[in-house]
């Protein structure tokens, strides 16, 4: 068997922790210092850059960098620019955490392309998703009688969606996915043994039962998701499963299914190509096993 | 293009630098800086969640007058406004520009500038409560909340190894300069040469990590010969740590202070309710 | 009395790893001792006195056994934060040893993480015994290297431990603070009743300061003599690269029939063994041929200034002026800050001049842009892991003509062959050695084809046989490029320099010859230069122009014999 997370010494955890800060740590402070470039009304500026993490997570244990790359933001960041937000970073800090101990947790065999890949954007897409969460929430609870507003909760959704494929775009594709796919490889095998620990393994890595427990978060997380952008129409009578003609025809409402289809498209693929992956991989190894 | 400008100033890393580490180590003597960590922390808490619990508009209006001069009172930095005013424009511009676009009217601006007012509230708090917080003694605060030990020790450690993590990565990128080609045309919107620039930005990373895992090592080797890894069982070394947080006079003119100015703005709405 | 440390028959093997470090290593310690640990590279210097504090076998659990006592305490049944009370470590890299904030701080940490209620006395007490209490508020990034290294070594006697370990202590400083460190260290063995175990190759330190020497090799200890009994062990020593101090070489260089037994080790020594000979006069070289080479850049009034937190600006270059012509073999030296390295990287475009700039053939320092000026100038940083950008040395030394589209490859070909680069070709330059990392940083940097290639700090942490290895290669590298090396290695700018720069608080204070250099005390003592062991001894002798080298030194003794023989 590879190296399993609880076979991490205590020394090797903090390794990882202080690594993992330390580069989030640094990035983040260029991304805070880095100018937003606004053409109308979308707004393009690198959030974070998200290769790093997503890299750590697969080479690593997965909850230390995550963890630690979640306070090497808050530290760097936000806390020695003194721009510290308070509470308002531990919403970040948890969706960002759990995002990428997710994405380290799908990756089972890091030579395989493919599977990298999907781990990278299912990482930054939760993050997303959570985020978009936590703001619709804030405007519910924020604003008196929303539906009393006209437009408002349309309008918040069409921001909220096109920031949603604006960093999706981005932060999981730009400066997510692609480098990711070009560091990995290059690192895997090689940084390992700089830190004392041994390379992750091709082999499974995680058990059926840890499978399972991860796909159903990515669940939660994407109902969760869907739930609250549904309720959140409903304010504005909006029937979700009515696709009323009218509805089409207004620019703004119409927008906003685009992204979320969008998502839900490329959810859906991700979750049967996990699971199959899942599926193929254990069948090889019974094989082997027989 | 501003933007290639601003961009290229940021890697002017110099520059970066020098505005970091004035921010960072930057002497603070403010008024809310010399206070106890915790008692601020306490009172950001309570400034923060208040305007969540109200829709009036006076409350919410004597709230951000009451922390906008407790952050001009903490004297913050230049840089620390800039990116806060690029942030909250950036976002009020693009809500009001896309209900416009939605065909909402003025009801849908009021209700907007609650919500605004609100998120301002806490940004202002949270600059005045943690700009001239020195990271030492925010750490101090988070660990005699019980915050694990290891954040606290994060934290300093950041506080350290900065200047040294961003001189290692500007040799790197200076690295990949020295022995790379620029482009020779710009390009449109000189998207050749920003695309030189991310290029090198991300390429960079992998020596970075490499070189990083290495002083890692030592790190983490050296703080177990100097007790850390005994410290975070010992309660004993935490009481020492926090040893020198004390609640003096000073606190409790605060505290004073603070509840009378709420209770007014409190009243204040009631009695002058828009 | 019971020795303070012993080690019986230890093996072992670093977890993941075939080879054994360790072979049956059997040492004694006596308290108070100053112990230079010596040994060529991979011999288990290290990884032997990383089991005097238990880190072996307790933090790195590979295959241990034998046993290892420390005052009379079995190490494998202590933990490492036990042992943290009665040997204290200090890293040779130990700036990552330093983990908080200000000076005070830092050596208060492990005092307080054992919870000692008195940790700020004894933080205080170990920065005065060091004598840095005048550091404490400062933060650790604004300090110089010997003060970082001061701050580390205060870090780990806030312990107040028995013992005290410290790898390399001198390798990145120049020899005016390394004396400094030593000079300390001395001061806690004899005033403090400390045992101070260094890992050191500067055998001219050892003679000075340690009272004992351990030869380690192939993880076995072979002996640990009284130190003038060790440094004479000459054939052990040179089988190892390792060399015996100047004077000792001069020595044994020696024709003369000179006493066996009582060589010489330190200059003091020297000067009574040497006392009485007679030395040839020096033909006046023939130096002045610089002028005749075509000069292949100039600088004009270059001043650089920079910005301080108090947002003053702080002249850092005042006005240089001065030009470099081709086959020039420049050493540029200065005490740390004097504006060494800042003159270098406004040579390359990293800095920019504030005022004034030059020329590199057609390339202005001032407009120039850092990918233009790399045409010409090239840079090889002190840190040669900052040379690798690459997964590969391969692709490190095809960066720049691929980057290009040149094809370079016939010249690229015969680098790796002058530099013995094969093996490592595929390797990622982080994992080799010190010296190959060397010598790929310099091909790295000749690659680019450059008129003007600068190094900062070649030497610096190398172990002898590397440090060798470089001068040669250096030796050779002028009919390729002209070369400008930074150096607090006054042996290098001895033997290999033709012209010596000297620079002091951002100006230019002396620019000829290496033996002008160390005729004129003045110049180098000002600068705060220490000339090597044997020019200090020629200049002690009355030799003048003092000898620069050792072959020089013996080369020049007239007939006779001296009188400390006699």
């Amino acid at each position: 068997m590879g190296m399993q997370r609880n076979e991490y010494t205590q020394s090797q955890k903090m390794m990882v922790f202080i690594l993992s800060m330390s580069l989030f740590g640094l990035a983040n402070l260029f991304t805070e210092l880095l100018p937003e470039f606004t053409i109308g009304p979308v707004e393009l500026s690198i959030s974070y850059l998200a290769f790093i993490p997503l890299t750590l997570v697969m080479l690593f244990n997965p909850w230390y960098a995550a963890f630690g790359a979640s306070v090497g933001e808050i530290i760097f960041g936000d806390l020695l620019l003194g721009d510290f937000g308070g509470l308002g970073e531990l919403e970040g800090f948890i969706e960002f955490t759990m995002a990428m101990y997710i994405a380290g947790l799908l990756v089972t065999n890091l030579n395989s392309r493919k599977q990298i890949a999907i781990a990278a954007i299912v990482g930054v897409m939760i993050d997303q998703m959570l985020s978009t969460v936590v703001d619709v929430g804030k405007v519910w609870f924020g604003i008196e009688e929303l539906e009393a507003v006209p437009g408002l909760p349309a309008s918040i959704l069409a921001i909220e969606g096109v920031s949603f494929v604006t960093e999706m775009v981005i932060s999981g594709v730009l400066f997510g996915l692609i480098p990711a796919l070009y560091l990995i490889p290059k690192l895997y095998g090689k940084i390992e043994p700089l830190l004392g620990i041994e390379p992750r393994e091709g082999r499974v890595k995680a058990s059926m039962t840890e499978w399972v427990s991860v796909r159903f978060v990515i669940i939660a997380v994407f109902l969760m998701f869907v739930a609250m952008i549904s309720e959140f129409m409903a304010t504005m009578d909006i029937n979700f499963a009515v696709w009323e003609p009218e509805f089409l025809e207004q620019f703004g409402e119409g927008y906003i299914w685009l992204p979320i289809s969008a998502a839900a498209v490329i959810f859906v693929t991700v979750v049967i190509a996990a699971v199959k992956f899942s599926k193929s991989r254990n069948s090889t190894k019974s094989r082997k096993s027989a | 293009m501003e933007f290639v400008e601003r961009f290229k100033k940021s890697f002017n890393i110099e520059w970066v630098k020098l505005e970091l580490l004035k921010t960072a180590y930057g002497k603070k003597e403010t008024y809310m800086g010399q206070l106890d960590p915790r008692v601020i922390m306490i009172w950001y808490l309570i400034v923060s969640l208040l305007p969540w619990f109200t829709f009036n508009f006076v409350i919410l209006i004597g709230l951000a007058i009451y922390t906008s001069v407790l952050a001009l009172i903490t004297r913050v930095s230049p840089l620390i406004i800039f990116l806060l005013a690029i942030g909250v424009i950036g976002e009020l511009g693009y809500i009001f520009l896309v209900v416009f676009f939605m065909g909402g009217d003025f009801e849908a601006y009021a209700s907007l500038i609650t919500l605004t007012l609100k998120i301002i509230i806490m940004s202002i708090a949270s600059i005045a409560a943690f700009a001239s917080m020195d990271p030492e003694k925010l750490s101090d605060a988070l660990l005699s909340f019980g915050v694990p030990a290891q954040f606290s020790f994060a934290v300093s450690y950041g506080y350290r190894m900065l200047p040294i993590l961003m001189d290692e990565y500007q040799q790197i990128i200076q690295s990949f300069r020295l022995r790379g080609k620029a482009p020779e045309k710009a390009g449109f919107l000189k998207w050749k040469l920003v695309y030189y620039y991310v290029v090198i930005v991300i390429k960079a990373f992998y020596p970075m990590m490499l070189n990083t895992a290495k002083r890692t090592r030592t790190t983490v080797e050296a703080l177990e010969v100097r007790g850390f890894s005994y410290s975070l069982h010992s309660e004993e070394a935490k009481k020492q740590k926090l040893s020198h947080l004390k609640i003096k006079g000073k606190e409790y003119q605060f505290i004073a202070s603070s509840c009378v100015i709420l209770t007014i703005i409190h009243v204040a709405g009631h009695l002058y309710y828009i | 009395m019971k020795p303070i440390i012993e080690l019986n028959d230890v093996h072992f093997r670093y977890p993941g790893t075939k080879e054994h470090v360790l072979n049956g290593a059997t040492l004694s310690i006596e308290q108070g001792e100053f112990l230079a640990v010596i040994g060529g590279n991979g011999s288990g210097k290290t990884t032997l006195c990383k089991t005097f504090n238990g880190l072996i076998p307790n933090y790195y659990t590979g295959d241990f056994s034998g046993s290892v006592m420390v005052g009379g305490a079995d190490v494998s049944q202590a933990t490492v934060s036990e042992m943290s009370f009665r040997v204290g470590y200090v890293y040779q890299d130990y700036e990552n040893q330093l983990m908080r904030p200000t000076v005070l701080d830092d050596v208060s940490f492990a005092p307080l993480n054992f919870g000692d209620p008195d940790f700020m006395e004894k933080a205080l007490w170990a920065l005065e015994t060091l004598g840095i209490e005048h550091l404490k508020d400062q933060s650790i990034w604004q300090l110089s290297g010997g003060q970082k290294h001061l701050a580390a070594i205060a870090g780990v006697l806030a312990l107040d431990p028995q013992i005290l370990i410290i790898d390399e202590p001198v390798a990145q400083l120049d020899p005016h603070h390394a004396k400094e460190i030593y000079k300390r260290l001395k001061v806690l063995q004899e005033d403090y009743g400390k045992t101070i175990i260094v890992i050191e190759h500067h055998t001219e330190f050892i003679a000075d300061f340690c009272t004992d020497v351990l030869l380690v090799d192939q993880g076995q200890v072979l002996w640990k003599h009284p130190v003038r009994q060790g440094l004479l062990q000459i054939d052990d020593l040179l089988k190892r690269d390792i060399f015996p101090p100047q004077v000792t070489q001069a020595a044994l260089n020696c024709d003369l029939a000179l006493d066996a037994h009582n060589f010489p080790i330190t200059i003091e020594d020297g000067q009574t063994y040497f006392k009485g000979l007679d030395f040839m006069k020096r033909e006046r070289e023939s130096e002045s041929h610089t002028q005749e080479k075509e000069a292949i850049a100039s600088l004009e009034d270059l001043s650089f200034s920079a910005k301080t937190l108090s947002n003053e600006r702080k002249t850092i270059l005042n006005k240089i002026s001065t030009s470099f012509h081709s086959g020039e073999r420049i050493a540029l030296v200065g005490t740390n800050g004097a504006g060494k390295t800042s003159l270098m990287k406004c040579l390359t475009g990293m800095s920019k001049p504030t005022s004034g700039g030059g020329f590199i053939g057609e390339h202005s320092f001032k407009k120039g842009s850092l990918e233009g000026l790399s045409k010409e100038v090239s840079y090889i940083f002190q840190n040669p892991e900052e040379m690798f950008i690459q997964d590969s040395i391969k692709n490190d030394l095809t960066f720049f003509s691929h980057s290009r589209e040149q094809d370079d490859s016939s010249f690229i070909e015969k680098l790796i062959q002058s530099f013995r680069l094969e093996e490592v070709l595929e390797k990622d330059g982080r994992l080799l050695s010190g010296g190959q990392q060397r010598r790929a940083s310099m091909a790295i940097g000749l690659a680019t084809n450059p008129t003007l290639l600068m190094l900062d700090e070649p030497t610096a942490s190398l172990d002898v046989q590397s440090r060798k290895e470089l001068i040669e290669i250096l030796q050779d590298m002028d009919s390729v490029a002209t070369v400008l090396v930074a150096t607090h290695d006054m042996q290098l700018v001895a033997e290999w320099a033709t012209r010596v720069i000297v620079m002091d608080q951002g100006e230019v204070t002396f620019d000829g010859t290496p033996r002008e250099m160390f005729e004129y005390g003045h110049v180098w003592k000002r600068a705060g230069l220490v000339p090597p062991q044997i020019v200090q001894l020629s200049i002690e002798l009355g030799m003048r122009p003092a000898a620069l080298s050792v072959d020089e030194f013996t080369s020049r003794i007239k007939e006779g014999i001296p009188h400390g023989v006699c």
